[in-house]
């Protein structure tokens, strides 16, 4: 008997006991219904968005850090702190003018100076903040509320860059803090967002707090994901990290928490069954499962044996082992982009429809030159969604005839490998899993995995000229069907060099408690416009 | 007694000193890399390397360890790489749920075990012998968290007597203090329980057979006498010894329930720095450990010597 399998079993019979009518429990519900209790997706380990940026911590700074420009659920940046700009006619000289009335969380109000600061910061760690800073002659405060940024060449996606919600997140910091080295951490929280940091409870590992900031002045657009008025309806959010999935379903069962961000699949039709709770889709751009093949070394250093494993490969298989049977949760995915995005395209994805030809793919291994050398294939046995794709690809690199070294360890030590670049034999590798959020998968600004600029792209090095053409042509681009024309000749050429295997694209639940409204769909957790009665 | 104690005192730090080189060394050649797991899944190397030059990690092992046992030196456990909060508060910040979780257990164990042991001897070869042995092995089988689950299940969801998961502190009072320990120290103590019960029992039954015991009966006392007043009290060098040693079972098992009950205990920081490479928070952790035991196996000896009078140091 194992740990997951004891779980299940006993959370679904918890789960029926409680649907079944039984209340929610007196004890438990000692909190205000004025605090929500959340339970995020990884714990809060650090809280710096520039300094690291795992998805959990920008969440979290989400709450806190407002930014000049928000992507509303149309994917278009909209102004945020920004009452307005101007761009000159050549477009190189940007205008930004700052709302009246931000203040930061001690009370200081928000100057330009401490933009100019935050977006130097967040410039030195962010892929489209070093092009701008490449492209830029002066980053300026011009007075308080107004500041200027002036290129050398037009960069028309500036504003995306501000407003995208990638980590790292153009966040924006007063001066003092900002000026922090961007490869240190910070030690104060001080943002201007709806909600304040209470460092005093923090317990890393367990439990952050955070408290409604009620100097905070919200737009009066209605709100729409990282964008619009920001209506803050609850005093106080606690996020209370619980690293068993077994007992946060028991705690919301027993109303001892109110959201869960992230249920597993195998309790979601438990947590269906139970009249109190409500699940939902919670990130509707979800995630697109991927592995990626080291370009250095043999056998995938040569194209044919890396299109010969996306020709042998099952999508299906991969999304199967990661949600189970919901068909509703996964989708195939011909494409590097994100389903159901304005850019989203198949253009050169044939590849990977239609039935799977195991005997050509075989054939095409052959011609590469692969003589049975072993590949290492590295596997985060900790994270369910990486060893359920490793299982597989195990299973479909023998069925290929391929010589399989499966390395299954801990994703500490996946991350370290796979930055190392000797050759497999020697410490190096030759695949490894991971998945890649929808939200940053939209378009290719913030898609670092998709860039093939060889030795200094992502983890695998690929190499892909015409990829990279086409990743400029999208910059370039002046309008939308520019922009898709671009990426739809960028997804052929990354599928023909076989820049990642694409395994598929997937989505996830959220849960919460009936008693609380508000709770909407986003690739970020919004705290705006929830509330919780008792 | 006095410099006895003081003598196992110094004597320990070249042991803690050779534990800390152990674990300093075990963390350095481990694979695995900080410095990935802060920089995020999708950063440059680029970026990695210079988180890793941030931190020091590139520099040379006798440098690193050089400057750690300074800082340990001059009362500094250090930094944490990840939250950048001093290891010494983060490790205050965790002792208190770990060690109510401890006492609650201990106590419970005691509570429980002792008197079924003495039973147990008492009945020898009856049928509430054969319950309380048959129980101590199912209490020793089961994993803790199963244990944990089932104990959730019907104390929390079915009944809901009690809270699935959390801690409060005793500064809030001792109910909410205690109704949040009852089922991790019951799920954590059952392995102990069962164990100090077949120590208790194994040896009273070899006390009970000692010459002064037909002694005793001969001489008319009664059961109870015999048993607490006599059998015990001879019987408890090996019963403390277990329950000193057993401490490091609770320290393990602690790991687990802190999980499965949400605590956020000296475990689940132990498990996270582990999982994060979090080198300076494992390292203090290890210590406080280190000493912990160290201080366990003093109080033992010191505890021999008020249950017998025959040992003297």
């Amino acid at each position: 008997m194992d740990r997951r399998t004891v779980l299940k079993g006993l959370a679904g019979a918890g789960g029926l006991a409680l649907s079944g009518g039984i209340s929610a429990p007196a004890i438990a519900q000692g909190a205000s219904a004025r605090t929500l209790r959340f339970v995020p997706q990884a714990n809060l380990a650090n809280f710096d968005p520039i300094w690291g940026t795992q998805y959990v911590v920008r969440n979290a700074a989400a709450m806190v850090w407002d930014t000049l420009y928000g992507i509303d659920s149309s994917f278009q940046p909209q102004r945020q702190m920004v009452e307005s700009e101007e761009v000159t006619d050549d477009g190189t000289t940007w205008t930004f003018k700052l709302r009246s009335g931000l203040k930061f969380h001690d009370g200081e109000p928000v100057l330009s100076k401490d933009v100019v600061a935050s977006l130097n910061r967040w410039a030195a760690r962010d892929p489209m903040g070093l092009m701008i800073k490449a492209n830029e002659q002066a980053l300026t405060a011009v007075d308080d509320r107004t500041f200027k940024w002036v290129l050398k060449q037009p960069f028309p996606k500036l504003l995306f860059a501000l407003g995208k919600n990638n980590a790292p997140v153009a966040f924006i910091m007063p001066e003092r803090i900002a000026q922090t080295d961007p490869f240190k951490q910070i030690t104060d929280y001080i943002g201007s967002g709806p909600l304040k940091f209470v460092k005093g409870e923090w317990v890393p590992g367990a439990k952050a707090v955070f408290e409604k900031f009620a100097d905070y002045v919200p737009r009066q657009e209605k709100p729409s994901w990282l964008a619009g008025g920001k209506q803050v309806m609850i005093d106080r959010v606690e996020w209370i990290i619980m690293p068993d999935p077994a007992t946060a379903a028991a705690a919301l069962q027993n109303g001892e928490i109110d959201w869960w961000e992230n249920p597993i699949a195998d309790l979601v039709p438990v947590l269906k069954k139970n009249k109190n709770i409500s699940v939902d889709i919670g990130d509707p751009l979800g995630n697109i499962g991927s592995f990626r093949m080291n370009f250095l070394y043999p056998p995938f250093n040569d194209v044919k044996a890396r299109r010969a494993v996306l020709m042998a490969m099952s999508q299906e298989d991969y999304m199967r082992a990661i949600v189970g049977d919901d068909n509703s949760l996964w989708k195939s995915l011909p494409s590097f982009f994100t389903p159901d995005t304005p850019l989203y395209t198949e253009v050169g994805g044939d590849i990977l429809k239609g039935k799977r030809d195991l005997s050509a793919a075989k054939k095409l291994l052959a011609e590469s030159g692969y003589s049975g050398q072993p590949v290492t294939c590295l596997v985060a046995q900790d994270q369910p969604i990486t060893k359920a794709m490793g299982d597989v690809t195990a299973d479909l690199l023998k069925q290929l005839g391929m010589n399989v070294d499966f390395v299954a360890t801990d994703w500490g030590t996946v991350g370290a490998r796979r930055a190392v670049k000797t050759p497999p034999g020697q410490g190096g590798w030759n695949m490894f899993h991971t998945w890649h959020a929808g939200a940053d998968c939209v378009n290719p600004a913030p898609y670092t995995a998709i860039r093939a600029t060889g030795d200094k792209a992502w983890f695998g090095w690929p190499t892909s000229a015409g990829t990279e053409k086409e990743v400029s042509s999208w910059f370039e681009a002046k309008n939308l069907d520019e922009e898709k024309a671009a990426i739809g000749r960028l997804n052929k050429a990354a599928m023909d060099d076989v820049v990642y295997a694409p395994t598929g694209f997937f989505l996830g639940y959220t849960a919460w408690r009936k008693n609380v409204s508000g709770v909407t769909k986003g690739p970020v957790p919004l705290f705006w416009g929830v509330s919780k009665s008792a | 007694m006095l410099s006895y104690i003081l003598r196992r005192i110094v004597s320990t730090l070249p042991v803690m000193a050779i534990v800390a080189l152990f674990v300093f060394s075990l963390l350095y050649i481990a694979p695995g890399d900080p410095a990935v797991v802060i920089a995020g899944d999708q950063a440059s190397p680029e970026d990695v390397e210079r988180i890793r030059q941030g931190l020091g990690l590139d520099r040379p092992f006798l440098v690193q360890f050089g400057s750690w046992v300074w800082r340990i030196l001059h009362g500094d456990l250090g930094t944490s790489i990840f939250t950048n909060l001093p290891v010494s508060a983060m490790i205050g910040q965790r002792l208190g749920p770990t060690l109510s979780l401890m006492t609650v257990t201990l106590l419970l164990t005691i509570v429980v075990a002792v008197p079924l042991g003495v039973l147990a001897a008492w009945k020898a070869g009856s049928f509430i012998d054969r319950a309380i042995m048959a129980f101590a092995v199912f209490g020793f089988s089961l994993p803790v968290f199963v244990v944990g689950y089932v104990l959730a299940y019907v104390f929390a969801l079915e009944l809901e007597w009690l809270p699935v998961q959390g801690y409060t502190p005793l500064t809030e009072g001792f109910w909410p203090w205690l109704q949040n320990l009852i089922l991790p120290a019951i799920a954590l103590g059952c392995v102990y329980i069962a164990l100090v019960a077949r120590i208790t029992r194994a040896t009273m039954l070899e006390v009970l057979q000692q010459d002064y015991i037909r002694t005793a009966r001969a001489k008319g006392m009664g059961q109870g006498g015999i048993l607490f007043i006599h059998a015990l009290k001879n019987a408890a060098v090996p019963i403390v010894t277990v329950i000193g040693i057993g401490i490091a079972l609770l320290i393990g098992g602690a790991v687990v329930t802190e999980s499965v009950f949400a605590i956020p205990g000296l475990g689940r920081l132990t498990i996270d720095a582990i999982l994060r490479r979090d080198y300076p928070v494992i390292q203090g952790i290890v210590l406080l450990f280190s000493f912990v035991y160290v201080l366990v196996n003093l109080m033992i000896d010191v505890t021999y010597t008020l249950v017998d009078p025959r040992i003297r140091y």
